[in-house]
């Protein structure tokens, strides 16, 4: 028996796609749960840092993220051989006239540009949270930050091309895993914008915080109050 | 004059095969990698036969002449493969597909071999679905069937309309496999330019690579040629661009007889022509004929749109001529009826070359969405082709050449006259007689190539002595020196006309004079044509670049050698005064109008034999004889 | 029922042979009867060239009716023209009117170097095919045809499948220049029927690999080839050729080899010596 069957899961396009896709799903699971835990945001400023603290005082903490590590190393390093022939690939198919026949969208047709900004944003984000002074507190550091424009903006970016990246992904990474049915295409096509749909909360939150719209509602909180007492 | 011997086996038609097959000598599977064997062609035959031979252990070298075996023309076929299975217990049997087959070929078809082919029919479908073949299939999981011309019962298998495609891929599945192992060596885009016969045996080719335009030699023990029909020899037919008689040529060239080149069978079911620059037919299935009504306006020259011509302004001709059979009856029948009406000055359509298939009765009856159920894709491909809805307004048709009968002339074991040189499939003349049943073409290709010739040709390499044949022999030297300097002589011509422009010509002459209807005068009017023509062509031919890749060089090799065979196609046509099948003599017909068999005189195959440039082929006879079925008159009426 | 002539300008990709390089030249075609087919007009081109002494432009066509695989370039950026599903043979002039410029140039991929103008050199496809396109069985052995009965759903998605005509249109079309759809077209069409069960391992990963080696792409499931292809083959065959690929990397103990005809070497196959 081959026991090294699992080398051809590198040594093959459609191995590599495969790990490219779990890898990508995984990912993208992992930020479901960032996403709720953002979610707690709202929920204020108790939520959110009792909800970071979990976090950090939980020993299995380190190993997800040393996990999440490896998936975006193996994530990113198929990515880049399978592109890397594809653009070889390309470079011999140079038409004169180039037309889309219907199959591409935004999404598949940006899924290098859109990887190559959330790698960025990625880099990005991790120096600025992960490794950033939290001695006021995360939520007060979230907050502050989403009050500034320009950090803002980098997050809308990120955001938006997580969506597009995953309008494809999703249902990309689906179909390279072999589920495709004619009675769950369409379902499964909806469910991947539906993904990318969610994956654009991240930028919603922002914009909440950077409208100052957790204020308002704290203002308005009490003025209700104050009507009350009147 | 050509050792005419047909080598049919003794004893009853039913224990031929088997009887032939237990005395068959034996190649011992160590030794038959020392036999190398040439096959021309990749269709179903071709391919097919490769994949038995190369499973046998054989070496195994195939040509095309297209870019892969896929291409061959076999993949356009599209109604089925008749096979006596009788899974439909409708009193199919061998005999009764033996009986079908030689009934409809007309008797002019050898039984022993009819026989054998409705034999090994079943197996072909047994072989084919444990290859992949997706044949269509009942409910119930099992094969289903449907009928065809000229049978009255259930015994066509089809894989939706594009059963030849997928028997060829088929077959081509297998060789492929015997490609994977070594066994077969697939050479694509060589044309076969001559016969090497050494000592009296083929014992190789010459090729012309295409894209190189180098002339390569290959020699081998036996040489199987599948390079199908010459309905090209008309331009306009429904064969591909590359299917031509080039191959076939050269070896009657070289000494094997050539048969019943005037059995040649017209489809009534075409799209016809739009214009001068047309450069093909397009046929839809006959099955159309199920259900459309086939008519023409009872006034000469009527050119009102058909929707407003009103019933007893329309003569069903078909009904109204053959009340028994109708709009059913064999193609043959079909095509000449549509020529008389055409004929009569009531074809319609811008040419004036067509008839209507009218399918407004049925839209009433079944229901449209029944129509496009069971035809819908043939509609979308004359819409396709023609930009008229089918549904609407009738469709127009007119007939055109579809396959040939006629073909290199093989005994039994499908050798042809010349020891070693085997012919299968469309290429040979065997076993459709005069005439060929829907759904017989790709049975034949298959019975040949995976059945028949893994069994005869071991005989003949086992009981052959053989000499030494290697390419460097004089032989080969000659064959290709010839080929070089018949290429040359074209290039040294220079004159004003493509290769094109005398195809088409040949074709018009062949068509008006050699067509659906012949006679005396037309044929003898044509055989000056063509002589002349063909004239022309050596002294006016126009050709442009070099000897390397050139398509129009290959274009001009085919139509030189459709010039040349024209006319035997002409001759046999004059000399065989009955009518039979798709030959129609009308100096030979029954008051009615009908074909007349003139069995007396014409119970033959007439064999042609190649006597040199500039001299008039000979003719050979071989008697057929009927022993277990006794030649009666068709009728339909 | 005169119908209009009209004239267009073709632009046309000339290129001597693979080694050469390409450049596009112009011809103005003139008389073209909407009726005639795409390829007609061509040979009415190319009748003028010849008269004039001139090249022709070369370009692949056989049976003109679609279904032989052998015809097929690029008109407008579109593999096999502008008609859906559709192949270039079987497209018409009607289609275009008085003026237009179409431009047409040859499929392009790595895998299918040119041969001449529009000619490509497609036997990759082929030496797919070698590696494990087909079911292992000798003639003369197989049981009768209704042994094995095959629902008539599956039946008919293996011949869904099994129409490809192997133009590869696909290849053309496809962003990375991938053989997907038709190795995978090849593979469902097997996977589906029971025939086909016992050499499913083999066949699935054997042709994964010798596509691999014949320099085509990987796919990124945008469903171009789909969009393209002439006889409406889905994508779903890509997903049952990953899914065989999993069940024969994972659950299959079988450890295939490649056919004795790949052993010597993996890209220069099957055919010439």
């Amino acid at each position: 028996m081959n026991y090294l069957f699992l080398f051809r899961m590198i040594k093959t396009s459609v191995g590599r796609k495969q790990l490219m896709a779990v890898t990508g799903l995984l990912i993208a699971s992992f930020l479901f749960i960032h996403l709720a835990g953002n979610l707690l945001l709202f929920k204020g400023e108790d939520w959110y840092n009792g909800w970071s603290e979990l976090l950090i005082a939980n020993p299995a903490t380190i190993y997800i993220e040393i996990g999440l590590l490896f998936l975006f190393i193996i994530h990113i390093t198929m990515a880049v051989w399978v592109r890397t022939e594809d653009l070889i690939n390309a470079s011999y198919r140079k038409y004169d006239m180039s037309r889309w026949h219907g199959g591409r969208t935004i999404g598949s047709a940006t899924m290098l540009y859109t990887a190559i900004i959330i790698l960025v944003y990625l880099v990005f984000h991790i120096i600025h949270f992960r490794f950033a002074d939290k001695s006021i507190g995360v939520y007060q550091m979230v907050v502050s930050a989403f009050r500034s424009p320009l950090f803002v903006s980098i997050y809308i970016i990120g955001s938006v091309a997580l969506a597009l990246h995953l309008s494809h992904g999703f249902q990309s990474a689906l179909e390279t895993l072999g589920i495709n049915h004619i009675k769950y295409n369409v379902y499964i096509k909806i469910a991947g914008y539906l993904v990318a749909v969610c994956m654009v909360f991240f930028a919603v939150i922002s914009l909440y915080f950077y409208f100052g719209l957790d204020l308002r509602e704290i203002a308005d909180a009490s003025n209700i109050v104050e009507m009350t007492i009147e | 004059m050509l050792k005419l011997d047909a080598k049919i086996p003794s004893g009853h038609i039913e224990q031929k095969w088997d009887s032939y097959k237990f005395n068959a000598k034996l190649v011992n599977p160590n030794n038959r990698r020392k036999f190398d064997v040439i096959i021309v062609g990749t269709g179903l035959a071709g391919a097919s036969a490769a994949a038995s031979l190369g499973e046998a252990g054989y070496n195994v070298m195939i040509f095309t002449i297209s870019e892969t075996p896929r291409r061959a023309h076999s993949i356009a076929a599209q109604g089925g493969i008749n096979a006596s299975k009788n899974y439909r217990y409708d009193g199919d049997s061998v005999y009764r597909l033996f009986y079908d087959t030689l009934k409809g070929g007309d008797y002019r078809a050898r039984e022993a071999n009819v026989y054998r082919l409705a034999q090994v029919s079943s197996q072909i479908i047994d072989h084919c679905v444990a290859t992949g073949v997706p044949f269509a299939r009942e409910y119930g999981g099992l094969l289903d069937t449907r009928s065809f011309g000229g049978a009255q019962l259930q015994r066509t298998f089809y894989a939706r309309g594009q059963t030849g495609q997928q028997l060829l891929l088929g077959a081509y599945s297998q060789m492929m496999r015997q490609v994977s192992e070594g066994n077969v060596k697939i050479f694509t885009r060589r044309e076969m330019m001559d016969l090497v016969v050494k000592n009296g045996k083929a014992r190789g080719i010459v090729v012309r690579n295409l894209l190189t335009g180098e002339l390569e030699r290959y020699a081998a023990h036996a040489v199987l040629l599948a390079t199908g029909g010459y309905s090209n020899v008309f331009y306009l037919s429904t064969n591909a661009a590359a299917c031509n008689v080039g191959a076939a040529w050269s070896c009657y060239k070289k000494g094997a007889g050539f048969a019943n080149p005037c059995f040649t069978q017209i489809h009534p079911t075409c799209i016809p022509r739009s214009g001068e620059h047309q450069s093909k037919l397009t046929l839809m299935s006959e099955s159309l004929r199920n259900d459309g009504r086939v008519w023409v306006p009872k006034n000469k020259g009527d050119k009102r749109n058909p929707n407003d011509i009103p019933e007893n302004e329309r003569d069903y001709y078909l009904e109204r001529m053959y009340p028994a059979f109708g709009n059913l009856v064999p193609r043959d029948i079909a095509s000449r009826a549509a020529k008389k009406m055409i004929d009569e000055g009531r074809g319609v359509g811008p040419t004036g070359e067509a008839v209507y298939l009218d399918f407004r009765d049925e839209i009433k009856r079944q229901g449209l969405d029944k129509i496009k159920e069971k035809y819908g894709n043939l509609f979308d491909m004359y819409y396709r082709i023609t930009d008229e809805d089918g549904y609407k307004s009738p469709m127009r048709i007119y007939p055109a050449p579809h396959y040939t009968m006629g073909g290199l002339w093989v005994d039994y074991n499908l050798m042809s006259t010349i020891p070693g040189l085997f012919v299968m499939g469309e290429a040979n003349f065997s076993d459709h007689g005069a005439n060929r049943l829907g759904a017989s073409a790709l049975m034949q290709g298959l019975a040949d190539g995976y059945f028949v010739i893994s069994s005869t040709l071991p005989n003949y390499l086992a009981s052959t002595k053989f000499e030494e044949a290697h390419i460097e022999d004089s032989e080969f030297n000659d064959s290709e020196n010839s080929v070089r300097s018949e290429i040359k002589k074209l290039f040294s011509i220079k004159g004003n006309k493509t290769p094109n422009e005398f195809h088409k010509e040949l074709g018009n002459i062949m068509w008006e004079n050699c067509g659906m209807g012949r006679s005396e005068e037309k044929l003898k009017k044509a055989l000056k044509l063509v002589p002349s023509l063909r004239d022309e062509f050596r002294n006016n031919l126009k050709l442009v670049g070099d000897e390397g890749f050139n398509q129009t060089l290959e274009k001009a090799i085919r139509v030189r050698d459709f010039l040349e065979f024209a006319e035997l196609l002409l001759k046999d046509a004059l000399y065989r005064k009955e009518s039979c099948g798709g030959h129609f003599r009308e100096e030979s017909k029954t008051p009615e109008g009908e074909a007349q068999r003139d069995d007396e005189n014409f119970a033959h195959v007439a064999v042609w034999e190649y006597a040199g440039e500039n001299k008039e082929a000979e003719l050979n006879k071989e008697q057929l004889t009927f022993e277990y079925l006794k030649p009666s008159t068709r009728s339909y009426k | 029922m005169e119908k209009n002539k009209f004239s267009i300008t073709l632009r046309v990709w000339k290129q001597k042979d693979a080694s050469s390089k390409g450049y596009f030249e112009s011809y103005k075609v003139e008389g073209i009867i909407p009726d005639m087919s795409f390829l007609e007009m061509i040979d009415v081109l190319n009748e003028k060239l010849i008269k004039q002494g001139k090249e022709p432009i070369f370009f692949e066509s056989d049976c003109r009716e679609g279904i032989c695989g052998c015809c097929g370039f690029v008109v407008d950026g579109n593999p096999h023209g502008p008609d859906e599903h559709s192949t270039v043979c079987q497209l018409h002039m009607r289609r275009f009117k008085e003026g237009d410029v179409v431009t047409i140039e040859p499929f392009r991929a790595k895998s299918f170097p040119i041969i001449k103008d529009l000619i490509v050199d497609r036997s990759a496809l082929d030496k797919i095919i070698a590696a494990g396109g087909y079911i292992s069985v000798n003639v003369g052995s197989a049981p009768d045809a209704n042994t094995i009965p095959v629902d008539k759903n599956t039946a008919e998605k293996a011949m869904d499948y099994a129409t490809c005509i192997g133009c590869g249109a696909c290849v053309a079309s496809c962003p990375n220049s991938a053989a997907m759809l038709f190795t995978g077209a090849k593979i469902a069409h097997l996977a589906y029927l029971p025939q086909g069960k016992p050499e499913r391992t083999k066949r699935v990963l054997n042709m994964i690999k010798v596509m691999d080696s014949l320099g085509f792409g990987n796919c990124t499931n945008e469903y171009e080839c789909e969009a393209v292809c002439p006889k409406e083959i889905k994508v779903g065959a890509i997903a049952k050729m990953n899914r065989e690929f999993l069940f024969a990397n994972f659950l299959s103990e079988e450890e295939p080899q490649l056919p004795p005809v790949f052993h010597k070497s993996t890209v220069d196959v099957p055919e010439d010596e």
